[in-house]
């Protein structure tokens, strides 16, 4: 029965083969599951689905550009599972409260030095860096995701900072 | 009925609709692999899907981002919802729950 998954385009039998094959094994052979596989791979060659653990080539065909350009700026993927999203949601809060914190604390001791102001205006952005970081980039290694999240956050406050100093000359 | 516009919705998937929704239903109690599933399902439902029919629901869910693979050390990975998934799912038996309701009520006053 097994040679039934020949019948299965290549991208499909590397992504599903192998499991496709324990579940086949674990069932009475009979005409009914010849005819349900042969209906399963006609199925799987008239309406290919995107077959996400195939190699890069065979992942990529059939997609538009616009949607290979946005799994790759999704990196570790837009679909994120409820854990991931809990963590999410947890870090860029904890990150807000701490970043709110710290500038009430310099607007008491520096009270609207630019500094302290670029800092407020540069927390909002920073949070969704934390965000974007944590939920979007936890699949990549650690050392990308400080790169890209302290680069992300200083540039922001860099930003914001040459804004206040402009406007305090001005 | 009307129907919420974020729902994700399984009209789509055709023949894979009723699948669909009993692998959605298995994978609500937590990860399985196909072979799970399988087993799962026939004792929620009476119904042994065939691999063929399972898989080509499995590929549309996963293709949609409604269920997705778990890392595993072989190459037999086990699914879990997503949370799109789990929306759809609620969003379905929600909208099947509906539909009992009114048969029930209108059996009753018939």
């Amino acid at each position: 029965m097994r040679w039934l998954i020949h019948l299965y385009p290549g991208a499909w039998r590397k992504r599903y083969g192998e499991e496709f094959a324990a579940v086949l094994a674990s069932q009475r052979a009979s005409p009914g599951l010849v005819l349900d596989v042969i209906g399963g791979a006609v199925d799987a060659r008239l309406h290919p689905q995107i077959y996400k653990s195939s190699s890069n080539q065979n992942e990529n065909e059939g997609e538009t550009m616009t949607n290979q350009m946005m799994k790759r700026c999704a990196a570790g993927g837009p679909r994120l599972s409820p854990t991931d999203q809990k963590i999410a949601r947890t870090t860029m809060l904890a990150s807000t409260l701490a970043l709110t914190m710290l500038y009430l604390v310099l607007t008491k001791i520096y009270r609207s030095a630019p500094p302290v102001q670029a800092l407020g205006y540069a927390i909002f952005p920073a949070t969704w860096f934390v965000y974007e970081q944590t939920a979007y980039l936890h699949k990549r290694r650690r050392f990308t995701q400080v790169v890209i999240g302290f680069a992300g956050v200083a540039g922001m406050y860099l930003v914001m900072l040459a804004a206040c100093e402009i406007a305090v000359r001005l | 009925m009307r129907k919420s516009k974020e729902d994700p919705e399984l009209d789509d998937f055709g023949r894979f609709s009723e699948p669909a929704l009993l692998i959605l239903v298995s994978l609500a109690e937590g990860p399985k692999h196909g072979y799970s599933m399988t087993e799962d399902i026939e004792t929620i439902s009476g119904t042994r899907l065939g691999p063929g029919t399972l898989y080509g629901a499995i590929a549309r869910l996963e293709s949609r981002g409604l269920i997705e693979p778990l890392k595993s050390e072989d190459r037999r990975n086990p699914y879990q919802l997503t949370g799109l998934g789990e929306r759809a799912l609620r969003a379905r038996l929600e909208s099947i729950s509906a539909v009992v309701r009114a048969g029930q009520r209108r059996l009753a006053s018939a």
